[in-house]
């Protein structure tokens, strides 16, 4: 599974992007569940979000969901925190 | 905004503005306090008559309890998690506490309301002494700070590219200008009434910084973020108003990509259509403007911006042309047909932008 992140906006205006590709990786069966968890709380187009909050896009194996700060679910929270965190 | 059929009281101000300026910074209240009421009385039927042409009148809001022309900060505490507003740990009236976050982005929630009152008569980013809250320490290693329609969101930056968000004063500023212009002209956040909105937080941002450190234009750093970025970084600021483009260039965090005028406007989808990118361009005419003018920049280029973002006429879906337009009929409005008129008109000219 391959688990992509882009983060844009923010005070900075900064881009970054990370991606996780969990194949052969112990733990890619929590991955998984947390990827699934995050989709299903996306949206299908990018939300307005708040004044330099930060926007983000999460996409799980061609699957595309947007999300934006502070109005991220726990799950994606998590995820993209990971991803940006752990992934290259 | 509420529309209101009644007619505006009319309301004339007899002692000189900059007079009762001097007098409300004067160490006996009593010669203070009744001026400060004045000036902030004054400026604010100023903007009400104003904007009563355009929209009709609307009501005074009295909050119950609150004093004019005092701020009403309360800072919270989200002890790195992201419940809003997080416990409170500091009101108006009490002592600093243990914490250097929370008496910073105290203070700086002060001088960006000392600003507001003092230079353009605005009680608090709702023109009706709105209490200020500001939530600090929010998340862990939270690289950003946000005003999320109600309150200003500070994170403590990772210590690897960013330092903590309440350092630099202009950023605490920058947040609260985007609830003034929420509560004002309220730019769409998006394109280029986006980068509007980002260039009047950065605009009043840098004022603030001006404000509190007694600059003049020539003596200001004009930028935006100076000491938010981590010792291993290779830059001065986020931002440039003096010269877009130049704040940093980093290995991780790339160049700064700010044009700073039309030739190198960014046409791009992400970061609601480049607001922070844009910016550079309406930020450096503001620059361009108040340098030329010299003197302190938040009394007549500010005055000028200020006057458009309050006066009614900038639609939410403004573009750059738009806003430099109304810049130079504000200029004229106010100050006739002198040197601020010109200062403006130039400085629009110099970034490209057409004004009718």
């Amino acid at each position: 599974m391959r688990i992509q992140v882009r983060r844009t906006g923010g005070f900075a205006g900064i881009e970054r992007r990370a991606e996780v590709d969990t194949s052969g990786r112990p733990d890619a069966g929590e991955w998984r569940a947390l990827a699934e968890r995050a989709l299903a709380g996306g949206r299908d187009r990018p939300p307005s979000g708040v004044p330099d909050g930060f926007g983000y896009r999460i996409t799980v194996d061609g699957t595309t969901v947007y999300c934006a700060d502070p109005r991220l679910t726990e799950a994606q929270r998590e995820l993209v925190s990971r991803v940006l965190k752990e992934g290259a | 905004m509420t529309r209101h059929g009644g007619p505006a009281p009319v309301f004339c101000s007899i002692v000189p503005p900059h007079v009762l300026d001097r007098l409300a910074r004067h160490g006996d209240p009593a010669l203070a306090r009744p001026a400060r009421r004045t000036l902030e009385r004054d400026a604010l039927e100023r903007t009400r008559r104003r904007l009563t042409t355009v929209v009709g009148a609307t009501p005074l809001a009295a909050r119950p309890g609150a004093e004019a022309g005092k701020p009403h900060r309360t800072i919270y505490d989200a002890r790195h998690g992201t419940e809003l507003p997080g416990h409170k740990v500091r009101g108006e009236s009490d002592e600093p506490t243990a914490d250097a976050t929370v008496n910073r982005a105290h203070a700086g929630l002060g001088a960006t309301f000392d600003l507001y009152l003092k230079a353009y008569g605005r009680d608090s980013i709702d023109g009706s002494g709105l209490p200020l809250d500001a939530t600090v320490h929010y998340d862990e290693d939270y690289n950003n700070a946000f005003w999320n329609g109600e309150q200003m969101v500070f994170g403590d930056g990772d210590g690897e590219i960013f330092l903590d968000f309440t350092l630099p004063v202009d950023v605490i500023g920058h947040e609260l200008t985007h609830g003034v212009t929420q509560h004002t002209a309220n730019l769409a956040y998006f394109g280029q009434s986006g980068a509007l909105n980002e260039s009047l937080s950065d605009v009043f941002g840098s004022l603030i910084k001006q404000y509190t450190l007694g600059q003049t234009a020539a003596e200001a750093d004009w930028l935006i973020g100076a000491g938010l970025l981590a010792p291993r970084v290779t830059g001065t600021a986020l931002r440039s108003m003096k010269d877009p483009g130049t704040a940093y260039d980093d290995d991780v965090l790339g160049k700064d990509p700010q044009p700073g005028t039309m030739e190198d406007y960014v046409h791009t989808g992400s970061d609601n259509g480049g607001v922070h990118i844009n910016s550079g361009i309406p930020n450096h005419a503001f620059y361009l403007a108040a340098t030329a003018l010299g003197g302190h920049a938040w009394e007549r280029a500010g005055q000028i911006w200020y006057d458009v973002l309050t006066g009614g006429e900038l639609h939410e879906d403004a573009l750059f042309a738009d806003f430099a337009t109304l810049t130079v009929s504000a200029a004229r409005e106010r100050y006739g047909a002198g040197k601020e008129l010109q200062a403006v008109s130039k400085a629009w000219e110099q970034v490209g932008v057409r004004t009718l």
